[in-house]
């Protein structure tokens, strides 16, 4: 378990430290721009923030509400895309 | 702890499955928060919600999805098939050519002017080639095609019979037409240049005093363009008239009515003829012939004039500087453009003036006749 988490915790450094992992969210947010998920998640914060009023709407509401949609709204082309880029960055560096 | 040590099989494919979906979810949560984040700001500075405006202007606005109309709700192609009348010619013109037919028929706008003068330019070149070959055919008894001869007969009867060009036999290639009826019967190439072995005294004085007639190198030929042709310099032509009239003739009649002659000794044959077949200098321009010669410069500035006030026996308007000796002058003169005589005429010389513009009307000169009849 231990060696799990330290093996987790080195595979992150690693990432980090590469610069990987900006590559990677870069790459990420690029893709939902394009394919309109952002779109999409912004039309139900709209709905979120009606629900809850303008005026009090908070942070942790709005995260609360919109990630779980967030993650099953990710196209599978984009899913597929990004598991490819972590494997090879981990077969490259990790082994 | 170093990862080489971790092979990858059997179960820790799974682990490394999991590990990677871990490493996903990371990545998509971080990106929410960055939009929930963007949203949130942009609630609380109040810009989120600026492009919904009340509903009923959404409605109004609202994007068309039905097929044969563009997302306006317009029809696209509805003025395709429609015809308008052009106010100028009256015909039924379909829209889309609309615009381009009003351009040409009102002969406004950049193509319009551009396509008219080509065309102007392309009649006159065909004009004047029939032109050409007309007279060649009176001379050369070459059948030739009917519309240019009917043309030709029409031409001719237009000619004053009386006017003083009648006996000129000789025409220019790029000038205007000689007389009408009697032309000598000497060899006439207008394609190559006269053949100046078979000509008579006379007839080479009439020629050399309406045209170029340098001998060119390649042909032996007289060039037959007119006195200010680019392709020779005036000491050639000095030189050709030299060689046919004697050293007697007199040279190139400059403005300053120089004689120019008198120095001039005609060598043997052989050099002789030698230096008369230059080859031709393309690159010799009438300004740059004018500036060799000082005394022509005073005929260039009344080029651009238009006036038929020349000693015209012949072609050629405007104004450049020939060659005329008195001997030619006392055959017939020679052709004369714009400007007159300038610098007076003096028994042994006139200033005469041919121009290589092509597109002369016909000179009618009376007037310089009785000058011509002086000198004679």
């Amino acid at each position: 378990m231990s060696t799990e988490c330290r093996m987790r915790a080195t595979v992150n450094q690693k990432l980090t430290e590469m610069g990987e992992r900006e590559r990677l969210k870069e790459l990420l947010r690029a893709k939902l721009t394009e394919c309109g998920w952002e779109d999409q998640i912004k039309a139900h914060c709209k709905e979120v923030i009606k629900d809850k009023g303008l005026e009090h709407v908070t942070v942790e509401d709005l995260v609360a509400e919109i990630t779980p949609i967030g993650r099953a709204l990710v196209p599978d082309s984009v899913k597929k895309e990004l598991f490819h880029r972590i494997k090879a960055f981990l077969a490259q560096h990790a082994t | 702890m170093k990862m080489e040590d971790m092979p990858l099989s059997g179960p820790d494919n799974t682990r490394l499955e999991a590990l990677v979906h871990d490493i996903y979810s990371e990545l998509v949560e971080d990106a929410c928060l960055g939009l929930c984040f963007e949203v949130h700001r942009a609630v609380k500075q109040g810009c989120f919600f600026l492009d919904e405006t009340d509903q009923e202007s959404m409605k109004e606005f609202e994007i068309v999805d039905q097929p044969g109309v563009d997302i306006f709700g317009q029809v696209y192609n509805q003025w395709k098939n429609k015809e308008c009348e052009c106010p100028n010619c009256k015909r039924l013109i379909a829209a889309s050519r609309f615009a381009p037919h009003l351009e040409k028929c009102l002969g406004m706008g950049r193509n319009s002017s551009r396509i008219a003068n080509r065309r102007l330019a392309s009649n006159n070149n065909m004009s004047k080639s029939e032109s050409d070959q007309e007279d060649n055919d009176d001379l050369n008894d070459n059948d030739w095609s009917y519309g240019a001869e009917k043309k030709a007969k029409k031409r001719k009867s237009d000619k004053n019979q009386n006017s003083p060009r009648r006996s000129k036999s000789l025409k220019l290639k790029n000038g205007e037409l000689g007389s009408s009826g009697s032309s000598e019967p000497y060899k006439y190439n207008y394609n190559t240049g006269i053949n100046y072995e078979t000509l008579g005294p006379d007839e080479v004085r009439s020629i050399l005093s309406t045209q170029c007639g340098v001998i060119s190198e390649h042909t032996k030929k007289m060039c037959t363009r007119s006195q200010r042709c680019p392709q020779h310099t005036d000491e050639q032509r000095r030189a050709v008239r030299v060689f046919f009239l004697g050293p007697s003739a007199p040279s190139l009649p400059d403005a300053d009515a120089v004689v120019e002659s008198d120095s001039f000794d005609i060598p043997d044959g052989q050099t002789l003829m030698s230096r008369l077949q230059w080859e031709d200098s393309p690159d010799i321009s009438p300004t740059d012939s004018a500036s060799s010669k000082a005394s022509t410069n005073h005929s260039d500035s009344r080029r651009p004039k238009k006036k038929k006030t020349s000693l015209g026996l012949n072609s050629g308007g405007g104004v450049g500087v020939g060659v005329v000796g008195v001997g030619v002058v006392g055959v017939g003169g020679g052709g004369i453009g714009g400007g007159g005589m300038s610098g007076g005429s003096s028994s042994s010389q006139s200033n005469i003036s041919l121009s290589t513009k092509r597109k002369r009307p016909k000179l009618s000169a009376p007037s310089i006749t009785s000058i011509y009849d002086d000198l004679n």
